[in-house]
């Protein structure tokens, strides 16, 4: 598959490197060479020095026989400009980084497949809404929804009140549980685990499971202590914050702290009235305790700096936060920030990367979403009439090691997924998967 | 640190693919049936050996190659190669000692071309046949042939053709370098077998035209008679091998889009051509005229002469269809500038190259303007693309190398008792990887006076010019090797 990458950007090389490793071939379009000359001697693509909207430059790079035109330069105009000059150049399918809220909204959808923009994507609200669940769900670190809610997928991290520690999965309950360990994070380590496994101290444990059961694995997971949220604390007045106070429910208060008083003006002007916005710094101890810093549940650090989130972060779980959520752009902080037991790590690359890696999947998979905190990806699959999935029970499919079938979803209704379970066609089937396995497990579901 | 296993991994298949190309010489041996054949299995036999050995010591290597590990494989792999290369040679007897068997390989895998062989017409079709192989594997690159024929290298193979490459820019065909490589070695293996065609139209039997067309198309210089391309005789063999020297020095991405997308614009308009064709034929014109007045030869043998030569020792060929020895001294002045220049990067040839002299003289003439309008910004631009500061001070820094390698192996060989212009040529000469020098060096003779220690100095100056010094030379630096 022939991939542009109009922008060197952080979400640009990030993803220019992932599908790299993909045995894509990756053409990363900048005008900016000394972004582009340290990945060009590193990594298995080509580069173009041109600006992504100018014709010759977008010629010279190979736009008529594109698949995929990906724009994610800084500013959303040019992303537009640059798709809509490949899609009437020859790209098959654009997908355009935008900023813009009113871009997204379903009736306009139409009209932007006209002029050549065939998917938009809005990473600070995809945050947005990763933070919102992430909140709404406190003892929780990872929420998502399967096919409206059907079937959920919950990350949690276990603590000595937990009831599942040191026991074999197989004498968990056999085939009546209900739900299904999908993957531990131990460490570092990404594990898709197997009968004989057993749940550690400090693991985070990733169940499946249907809407019912979940105050069962609250239980089990000993969390029932964990207050609800009802107060929110943002620090950092960013394009995430704005988004994540659209999506918050109205039982929760939310306080954005802000350091730069012009910012707190504009905010003003940005967000609803019950927003309370401050004026001042959000590692000043004094001022978190004068706001009420110990009534509140969660505690969400969107600064431009990571380290400053990370310690801020850190600072509100000593003064009794029980959820904190982080915005962490270096990866490699990713995994420190999670060991330091920071609840939910938000990475606007990852979220952006992973949303336009599922646009390229050739299978009907209609939700990919990279496990920020692991190495796991989660796939959404329509079953295919005559995959080879179907031909016989799931313990016999010979899946590669390291996938795990999560559950599935028929007629609208969330099923576990035992050995013996038999899949049928048009069942919608949520994989787990270590790396980047998606598109060698696409092959038993086509 | 130096990841041993992966470099180890790779080494073998490396090894494994000389074992391949010696094992097609042990059947060429065998066709002929000429004394040569142990000499070709035992080889074989060895490199294989050696193959197997190394990957004992891969077991379970971590895939993962960082840019210190390039530098290191690229430089060992030419090294190795020489050594398992030496093997039919010496073994087989008609290169009695180590020095001069070694000598004769690196000078075959570098596209160098001198020869210490005094009579090559005595050598049985197999060893003159490994020879031609040699330069034509040598001529785009070791690491870039395993590149375009194993998928082993995964992402490792990016930072190996970084280091080998030449020149200061890498152009790619295509967005992933396994394709890229296949599709240059697809046109290098076009250009050599058109060549073999247009030769054997020309009378010259199969044998040999097999052999000048791979050593043509990789700009090596290796020739199966003593006499060098004069031996034949014929205008029209002359023409026909200037025309694909001429081609093999040309920017293989150029040619991809020229033979292949029919690009011609993208040829014409690029700056290092122009230069390329600018000097060549500023050459060719003073040659040629010196000659038609100093009254030895006619007009178009003149001219035959003048772009044969011209074209041979501008692409670091090296083969002669006339000793130049004999031409008026002011001409051997100009055939040492010409070993300079070399012709464009990316193509098989070696010499400073024609964009690195570009860059420079553009840097030059700026230098001059700046003092006329002192507050003047002036960037240098090639194919309409400004360059960075850091590729200039990178290429005035490879200059300054290059010309300081020249002296310094001038002096030491001098000091070993090489005549003065004799020691100039043949340092200027190993490091320009173009074959021939001046003096008793020079086309008519071979290199086999030259003492052992003056042998390996030279061989090692085409290793280090065949990489573009840097590559090479890194691995004796204490830096290189420190674990922080």
């Amino acid at each position: 598959m022939k991939i542009i990458i109009a922008g060197a950007g952080a979400v640009g090389t990030h993803l220019a490197k992932l599908l790299s490793d993909e045995k894509q071939d990756i053409i990363l379009m900048d005008e900016n060479e000394e972004k582009l000359s340290k990945l060009d001697s590193n990594f298995d693509l080509m580069t173009v020095n041109a600006s992504p909207t100018s014709i010759s430059g977008l010629k010279n790079a190979g736009v008529a026989g594109a698949d995929l035109f990906i724009g994610v330069m800084p500013e959303e105009s040019r992303n537009m400009t640059a798709c809509m000059l490949a899609t009437n150049m020859g790209a098959k399918k654009t997908v355009a980084r935008i900023d813009n809220y009113e871009y997204l909204l379903p009736k306009h959808k139409e009209f932007f497949a006209q002029l050549g923009v065939h998917s938009l994507i809005y990473p600070e609200m995809l945050a947005a809404k990763d933070i919102v669940d992430a909140v709404k769900m406190s003892w929780i670190r990872q929420w998502w929804e399967f096919c409206g809610g059907a079937l959920v997928l919950i990350g949690t991290k276990m603590r000595e009140t937990a009831e599942i520690l040191n026991v074999p999965l197989h004498e968990l309950g056999g085939r009546n549980i209900p739900f299904h360990i999908v993957a531990i994070k131990r460490g570092n380590e990404t594990i898709i685990p197997r009968g004989d496994d057993v749940i550690k101290l400090h693991d985070i444990v990733y169940f499946t499971t249907t809407r019912k059961y979940i105050p069962y694995i609250r239980k089990i997971s000993g969390k029932e202590t964990y207050p609800d949220v009802r107060n929110v604390m943002i620090m950092g007045g960013s394009r995430i914050a704005v988004r994540t106070t659209q999506y918050v429910p109205d039982y929760m208060q939310v306080k954005i702290i802000e350091n730069d008083i012009n910012r707190c003006n504009r905010l003003t002007e940005l967000v609803d009235d019950k927003i309370m916005i401050i004026n001042g710094d959000g590692r000043d101890m004094d001022l978190l305790i004068e706001e009420g810093i110990r009534n509140t549940e969660a505690f969400v650090a969107l600064t431009d700096n990571s380290e400053t989130n990370i310690l801020a972060c850190l600072a509100a779980k000593r003064m009794g936060v029980t959820k904190t959520v982080a915005e962490v752009e270096n990866i490699d902080y990713i995994s420190m920030a999670e060991s330091l037991d920071i609840g939910t790590v938000i990475n606007k690359k990852k979220i952006a990367a992973s949303h336009i890696y599922q646009m390229m999947l050739d299978a009907d998979v209609s939700n990919v979403k990279c496990l920020t905190f692991s190495n796991a990806d989660v796939a959404e699959f329509i079953v295919k009439d005559g995959s080879r999935i179907t031909k016989c029970a799931v313990k016999d499919a010979g899946l590669p090691k390291g996938a795990t079938i999560g559950g599935l979803i028929r007629n609208g209704e969330g099923i576990l997924v035992t050995g013996n379970t038999i899949i049928h066609p048009n069942d919608h089937v949520v994989v787990f998967c270590l790396g980047m396995m998606i598109k060698r497990i696409e092959k038993f579901f086509n | 640190m130096i990841n041993t296993k992966m470099i180890a991994r790779i080494m073998s298949s490396l090894f494994f693919i000389e074992t391949g190309f010696l094992f097609l010489c042990s059947l060429l041996a065998i066709y002929y049936n000429e004394p040569d054949i142990p000499a070709f299995l035992i080889s074989t036999a060895i490199t294989a050996g050696a193959g197997g050995i190394v990957s004992l010591f891969a077991k379970n290597a971590e895939k993962k190659l960082n840019r210190r590990d390039g530098y290191v494989v690229v430089s060992f792999a030419w090294i190795f190669f020489s050594l398992f290369g030496m093997l039919p040679f010496y073994l087989s007897g008609y290169v009695p000692s180590i020095t001069d068997a070694f000598f004769e390989t690196m000078s075959g895998f570098t596209t160098t071309g001198a020869s210490i062989l005094d009579n090559i017409e005595s050598l049985p079709h197999g060893l003159l046949f490994w020879r031609s192989m040699t330069q034509w594997i040598g001529g785009l690159g070791i690491i870039f042939f395993t590149i375009a024929v194993l998928p082993i290298f995964g992402m490792g193979g990016v930072q190996l053709f970084a280091a080998e490459a030449t020149g200061p820019t890498h152009d790619k065909v295509h967005p992933r370098i396994g394709i890229t490589a296949k599709w240059i070695w697809s046109i290098y293996l076009g250009l050599t077998l058109a060549e073999v065609v247009l030769l054997l139209l020309g009378g010259m039997n199969v044998f040999d035209s097999v052999c000048h067309s791979l050593t043509t198309a990789a700009t090596g210089g290796y020739s199966t008679k003593q006499n060098s391309i004069a031996a034949f005789h014929s205008p029209y063999l002359e023409y026909v091998i200037t025309l694909f020297m001429f081609l093999g020095g040309i920017n293989f991405t150029l040619l991809y889009l020229l033979f292949l997308k029919g690009n011609f614009k993208r040829l014409f308009q690029d700056t290092e051509f122009h230069w390329y064709l600018g000097t060549m034929g500023f050459f060719t014109a003073f040659i040629a005229v010196t000659l038609f007045l100093n009254g030895s030869s006619g007009l178009e043998e003149s001219f035959r002469k003048a772009i044969f030569q011209v074209v041979s020792i501008q692409t670091t060929t090296g083969f002669s269809s006339s000793d130049y020895m004999t031409w008026p001294p002011v001409l051997w002045v100009l055939v040492c500038i010409i070993m300079y220049f070399g012709a464009c990067a990316g193509s098989t040839t070696g010499g400073m190259k024609c964009i690195r002299i570009a860059i420079m003289s553009r840097v030059m003439k700026n230098e001059f303007k700046h003092i006329i309008h002192p507050n003047a910004v002036l960037p240098v631009r090639i194919n309409r693309q400004v360059i960075s500061p850091t590729t200039k001070s990178a290429i005035l820094a490879f200059t300054f190398l290059y010309i300081a390698i020249v002296f310094i192996s001038w002096l030491i060989l001098m000091t070993l008792g090489v005549g003065f212009e004799e020691a100039y040529s043949v340092a200027i000469s190993s490091l320009g990887n173009v074959g021939p020098g001046i003096g008793e060096c020079g086309p008519s003779h071979s290199w086999s006076g030259l003492p052992d220690a003056a042998k390996w100095l030279s061989a090692l100056l085409m290793l280090i010019g065949r990489l573009e010094l840097f590559t090479v030379l890194i691995l004796f630096t204490p830096d290189f090797w420190k674990k922080h």
